[in-house]
């Protein structure tokens, strides 16, 4: 047994670009699925709209391809009607935290035991490269051509301030840390968050001065920093370069949950 | 154990040769029937993975097998009596 059979083989391969990160992250999510021993036909996958919510599509088990945004609440219904089941939730940065964020903060305040897995292109990567609230200060995309002039969202300190009960982040470079942070996810009862950087060469990378996709990826191994010494920089004093992605687990602590089963 | 390329399903994206520490991967040259340039294997018999998952029953590295966006790599047990290269390491 291995995360492979948990793919549907006459729908391979899928349609993400070439180097498009969204398959590592599901290697990694399946990966973790496979070494929780869960079976097939009590396992969920919600999704909303985008690149990354196409990933249910390419996997056996029963899911949802929902609305814009509205991939939580669904999972939340599902929940609540099968708390025996395990629902995992596939979203994107545009479908979390622009459409769907009033959801997510709520989904987070209620604590309801499921897994979102977020795939951060930092763009939204299927309509054609539009900024999205994860773009970068200064980066550019169709609707922000002089650079983005807003600060971004991190989606992870809003996931703790919500009240989720395990939050973590890495890049798509980090697959062993991801594998592992899915599994810590899924183990966890209540809302687990995982924000997972991927790159997007065809709408984020091609803009921002990522020729090749491996550029990309390399800026996501040089620029990460481990949350551990993060918090040391910030007690020493010293300045964060511009651009750091902070990853690690950010939070795991047990509030009260919803749907966990007795 | 050997390390495999399905070419019907790579991209030809290259992530898998910053992900191996023995740089197994090498940039592909040629492209194939499909117009993808596949990634080269350089002396496969190196990889860890390979020589050693039957003494410890689990997977010891995978990273590129994970990296791969397109599920295009994997490992797949050798056929009985096919040739097995080894690697000799000073």
């Amino acid at each position: 047994m291995s995360y492979e059979d948990w793919f549907r083989q006459d729908r391979l391969p899928h349609i993400y670009c070439a180097g498009c990160g969204n398959g590592t992250i599901i290697n990694c999510t399946l990966e973790a699925i496979e070494e929780m021993g869960w079976k097939k036909e009590e396992t969920i996958f919600v999704s909303g709209i985008g690149c990354s919510s196409r990933a249910p599509g390419y996997i056996v088990t029963d899911s949802l391809h929902t609305t814009h945004g509205r991939a939580l609440p669904f999972a939340t219904g599902v929940k609540m009607a099968r708390p025996g089941f395990h629902v995992i939730v596939f979203t994107g940065d545009g479908d979390l935290a622009a459409i769907g964020g009033n959801h997510f903060i709520h989904a987070c305040r209620r604590n309801i035991d499921i897994t979102v897995v977020c795939m951060n292109n930092q763009i939204y990567g299927m309509t054609g490269g539009q900024g999205s609230p994860t773009t970068p200060k200064g980066a550019l995309s169709t609707t922000t051509p002089f650079g983005s002039v807003e600060p971004a969202f991190d989606l992870c300190e809003l996931a703790i301030a919500a009240g989720a009960n395990y939050v973590a982040r890495w890049t798509s470079y980090h697959v062993k840390e991801l594998t592992k942070a899915v599994k810590a996810g899924l183990e966890n009862p209540g809302l687990s968050f995982i924000e997972a950087r991927v790159q997007c060469p065809t709408n984020y990378g091609r803009r921002n001065k990522f020729k090749q996709v491996l550029d990309q990826v390399e800026h996501l191994r040089s620029h990460s920093m481990l949350r551990q010494k993060y918090l040391q920089h910030q007690e020493r004093g010293d300045a964060v370069p511009d651009g750091t992605i902070v990853v690690g687990e950010f939070v795991k602590r047990n509030r009260p949950s919803m749907g966990v089963p007795r | 154990m050997k390390i495999e390329i399905d070419e019907s399903r790579c991209k030809g994206c290259n992530l898998c040769t910053v992900g191996c520490p023995y740089k197994i991967f090498q940039a592909g040259k040629k492209p194939n029937r499909k117009g993808v340039l596949v990634p080269l294997l350089d002396r496969p018999e190196r990889c860890t993975n390979c020589r050693l998952q039957h003494l410890y029953g689990r997977v010891l590295c995978g990273v590129c097998q994970m990296t791969c966006p397109d599920q295009a790599i994997r490992f797949r047990d050798e056929k009985s009596g096919e040739p097995v290269k080894v690697a000799i390491e000073y």
